[in-house]
């Protein structure tokens, strides 16, 4: 049995060790707003935290995080973070058939976390695992630019 | 209903080392590349033939410390941990910057790349040129190994069943006032595995070339690196005259041998690397890595 922290709650599962984060995210727990892409850690879909640090959750076997603190897209949706990103993505247009924003998100508040105040070269990094195959990538930039400025202040780790 | 899978996770590393001395397992650290070679279809999880032991939450494996002049890293130590710590030169930081993106660098590490040993290893022709040698532990004590007799072709390393690497050495890398290039070419900046990737170091003393040291990726089944070749422009002066460049570069050509595969031809890969190689030794190397 592997128990972890998910978005706050301690969680269980008798799934076997190489079983990936993301199926029991997904078909055990119901958490389906985490997707996937990929399935090989190139795009980005599946992002979710492990002890506040950006990772794939298709590479993650549950049995290397027994004890951790996972947080997924649903685990953030209450925090101010999320609400400025929620309204910036809006504004700039930067969600089209949204099936990339939820780890999108997760990018973009993992590197406004680590650097509040980016330059359009640190959002691309930021955001260089996130594949998005309808914005063209620009929308989401600035969407990132806004949340920088909108959200002045609230993007410091505690 | 799932297939048993067989699964350690020790709290020490000399548990870690019992086991792998008692049967033969897998060794998951960052799991970045074993979860993709293994990986099966959506909801069933990957099929790894051997029992899996995990190591990346190994405190043991995870210090990076001087010893002298060398720099010693431990194998689980992510990429992301690398770029933080205040003892990795700067010229690596900038290098491991453009590997992957940031999830994978918060997941990866060196010593899984390592071992991993693929011919297109991120890291690779930078732990060669560093000349990195790594130390094996296992229940009998501690061997230490260069890293070009560690890795030995595609997926193939020098490792007994019962060893684990536990660290990687940089000799003499503290304090060394070399400059130091990277330079990966793939279809996109972030993630894509390299078609060709290349590590260039050089050291100017009083004018003179000191040391210098080159390597490529992804042009033949291991790092490919000829102290040889190297050892023709030490003394020389800089800017390298261009007969110099070419007696070099004409030499490499010889030396290296791509193939083609899906991600490349082997046209392409030999073209670039060259390409690459007359850049290096072009350069003027008057700016230090910042």
């Amino acid at each position: 049995m592997i128990k972890f922290k998910l978005n706050g709650k301690i969680v269980e599962t008798d799934a076997p060790a190489t079983a990936r984060l993301l199926d029991i995210l997904r078909d055990e727990l119901d958490l389906i707003g985490t997707k996937e892409g990929c399935g090989e850690g190139e795009c980005g879909a599946c992002s979710v935290f492990v002890n506040n640090l950006l990772q794939n959750s298709c590479l993650i076997p549950i049995g290397s995080i027994a004890g951790a603190d996972v947080q997924t897209i649903e685990g953030i949706l209450e925090t101010d973070q999320f609400k400025i990103l929620d309204e910036c993505y809006s504004i700039a247009g930067g969600v089209q058939c949204g099936y990339c924003i939820p780890g999108m998100i997760m990018a973009s508040a993992a590197l406004l976390t680590k650097n509040p105040h980016p330059s359009e070269e640190d959002i691309r990094d930021g955001i260089s695992g996130n594949l998005c195959r309808c914005t063209g990538y620009n929308m989401i930039v600035e969407a990132i630019h806004l949340a920088a400025r909108k959200g002045d202040g609230i993007w410091q780790r505690k | 209903m799932a297939e048993k899978i067989t699964a350690y996770r020790f709290d020490r590393l000399d548990q870690t080392l019992n086991q792998l001395n008692s049967e033969d397992c897998a060794i998951m650290a960052g799991g970045t590349d074993v979860m993709v070679l293994h990986k099966s279809r959506r909801g069933v999880p990957p099929k790894i033939p051997k029992p899996v032991v995990f190591i990346d939450h190994l405190p043991e494996l995870k210090q990076v410390y001087r010893n002298h002049k060398d720099l010693h890293i431990g194998a689980c130590c992510t990429y992301g941990e690398l770029l933080e710590h205040p003892l990795i030169p700067i010229a690596l930081k900038n290098a491991i910057q453009t590997i992957a993106a940031p999830a994978i660098r918060n997941r990866g590490t060196l010593g899984g790349n390592i071992c991993n040993a693929s011919p297109a290893g991120d890291t690779l022709p930078l732990l060669y040129i560093y000349n990195a040698k790594l130390q094996l532990h296992s229940v009998s004590g501690i061997r230490t190994v260069a890293i070009s007799d560690f890795i030995q072709g595609p997926r193939r390393v020098n490792r007994l069943q019962n060893e684990l690497v536990t660290e990687i050495i940089l000799p003499a890398v503290l304090d060394d006032e070399s400059h130091v290039i990277f330079e990966k070419v793939g279809n996109r900046n972030a993630d894509a595995i390299a078609k060709v990737s290349f590590a260039g170091l050089i050291r100017v003393s009083k004018g003179h070339i000191d040391d210098i040291r080159f390597a490529f990726g992804a042009v033949g089944p291991t790092m490919v690196r000829s102290s040889q070749l190297e050892s023709l422009l030490l003394g020389k002066t800089l800017p390298l005259t261009q007969t110099d460049i070419t007696q070099v570069v004409t030499a490499f050509d010889k030396i290296i041998n791509p193939i083609d595969d899906h991600r490349s031809t082997a046209f392409y890969r030999k073209k670039v690397a060259l390409n690459l190689l007359h850049y290096f030794l072009s350069l003027k190397h008057d700016q230090p890595n910042q």
